[in-house]
């Protein structure tokens, strides 16, 4: 992982200057090794910004409520605001600024390399555990995850630990920064795609199962939405808010309205709303695994809008997240798409 | 003796060219099976996934989208955005293990009333050995 050093230096000098609104970086938790987002606003606290591992939230969720936010003020502050991104951060960024939702000039990226390692999976870091509490976890120079514990230090290899979303990373290097910490290095890749070829070489029926195993734990809390930067629509198919409801709706009216799909975690009504996602964010999804992370069942989302970044890929010959000039993968066309599924 | 399966069809044809195919075969008198449900939209751009999602969710066996051409659209390029858009359809309802059979999609243009009938017809043989639709469909 990068030094941080050059990057706080930077962080220092904005504030100071008054060119940010604030930062957005990582911050020592509050749950022992676990890093959480942290605000600055004080050039002083700059020393409380943390790069390691542990840093696995995707922060341009942020800058989503902070256009929010700004929306509702009547004299916004409109200078930058400072986001301190990884690979994968960056590249929702990107695609924030493919679709006109953010301005380049809105934000002021603090790119971080992950270098050679990733970030961790909670999972695994506990099985690796077993019981006991880490207290930090750090990357050295060999390349092996150092935990730190109450009764010593364990050594485990990277890809013990990493989080499958950093075992299938095609860059874990910011793809758009202001400044950058680290190198870019790309990690060899044996198999972009590994977890979407598994379920796909399964027969039909089983691929079924699988996921209806799944997707019947779901039970509709929207934490996949929630975490997602990728979704900010207004009003979520899922629940529409725009039909207003006044005294003289009866309930006739009401129950007449149409519902795509209905809010009972029932398997059938949770595949609708998990399929329906899937495809909002096909060609839009830059797999930063925060779905994943947040559900709180641990329903294998990214297997989902992975699957469809592998046809994106495949059919259409498009990388998501790398070009904002780019037009978004499904607002535009070739001649030759295939056809061959048309009769 | 149990009555055969009849599969109920989900069709979502443009207005241009796939409807006014499908009502010439009407108007020819072309016999082809009742088991579709034509749903008239502007353009096969504007079917949205969760229409066909939500076609299966409500009880459809299969859903056909039929459309022009590719360089016939009455809107230019509505059928190439619905091309590359329901290809991700198709891949992902095939991905979660619905039957590949059961999503279709088409071009018919408004000369073409025998290419639907033999599309329906085809539609149809191919569903009736699948059983009914049960996998998205909402409990009722």
């Amino acid at each position: 992982m990068a030094k941080i050093d050059d990057l706080k230096e930077e962080a220092r000098k904005l504030l100071r200057e008054g060119k940010v609104k604030y930062i957005i970086g990582y911050g020592a938790g509050s749950n022992g090794w676990l890093a959480a987002p942290l605000f600055i606003k004080k050039p002083e606290d700059v020393d409380k910004l943390v790069w390691d591992p542990t840093c696995v939230h995707n922060l341009v969720r942020f800058l989503v409520d902070e256009k929010r936010r700004k929306a509702r003020q009547k004299q916004p502050d409109r200078r930058p605001v400072g986001i301190m991104v990884k690979g994968c951060d960056s590249r929702a960024i990107v695609v924030l600024l493919q679709e006109k939702f953010i301005e380049r000039s809105d934000v002021y990226i603090l790119g971080v390399s992950c270098e050679k390692a990733g970030v961790v999976d909670d999972a695994k870091l506990a099985k690796k555990l077993a019981g006991k509490k880490a207290k930090t976890i750090e990357v050295d120079d060999r390349n092996l995850f150092v935990i730190t514990t109450d009764g010593g230090k364990i050594e485990v290899p990277a890809e013990e630990l990493l989080a499958e979303k950093c075992l299938e990373c095609r860059a874990n290097f910011p793809v758009i920064y202001d400044v950058l910490s680290g190198e870019k290095t790309k990690r060899p890749l044996e198999k972009p795609f590994g977890s979407v070829d598994k379920i796909e070489s399964l027969p039909v029926e089983e691929r079924w199962n699988f996921w209806k195993e799944q997707l019947d734990k779901c039970i509709r809390c929207y934490a996949c939405r929630s975490a997602c930067p990728m979704c900010y629509c207004d009003e979520c198919v899922v629940d529409s808010i725009h039909l207003a409801v006044s005294v003289d709706t009866t309930a006739d009216e009401k129950a007449r309205r149409i519902k795509w799909i209905q809010r009972s975690a029932v398997p059938s009504e949770n595949i609708v709303y998990h399929l329906v996602r899937a495809i909002h964010l096909g060609g839009r999804c830059i797999d930063c695994g925060e779905c994943e992370r947040a559900c709180p069942l641990d329903i294998p989302l990214r297997f989902l809008n992975k699957k469809l970044e592998k046809e994106a890929k495949e059919l259409f010959d498009y990388e998501v997240g790398f070009d904002p000039d780019l037009p978004s993968l499904i607002s535009s066309f070739r001649d030759d798409d295939p056809q061959d599924f048309i009769r | 003796m149990a009555e055969e399966f009849e599969p109920r069809i989900v069709a979502f044809l443009c207005k241009w060219c796939s409807s006014a195919g499908s009502d010439l075969a009407g108007v020819s008198r072309m016999e082809y099976p009742p088991n579709v449900v034509p749903i008239q939209v502007m353009c096969s751009g504007s079917v949205s996934p969760l229409y066909i999602f939500s076609a299966f969710n409500k009880g459809a066996d299969g859903v056909l989208v039929s459309g022009c051409h590719p360089g016939d659209c009455h809107y230019i390029k509505g059928n190439y955005y619905a091309r590359r858009r329901l290809n991700l359809v198709k891949k992902l309802l095939e991905y979660i293990g619905l039957e590949p059979q059961r999503f279709q999609m088409s071009w018919v243009s408004a000369a073409e009333g025998t290419k639907y009938t033999q599309i329906i017809k085809d539609f149809v043989k191919e569903l009736k050995p699948l059983g009914p639709q049960t996998k998205l469909r909402r409990n009722p």
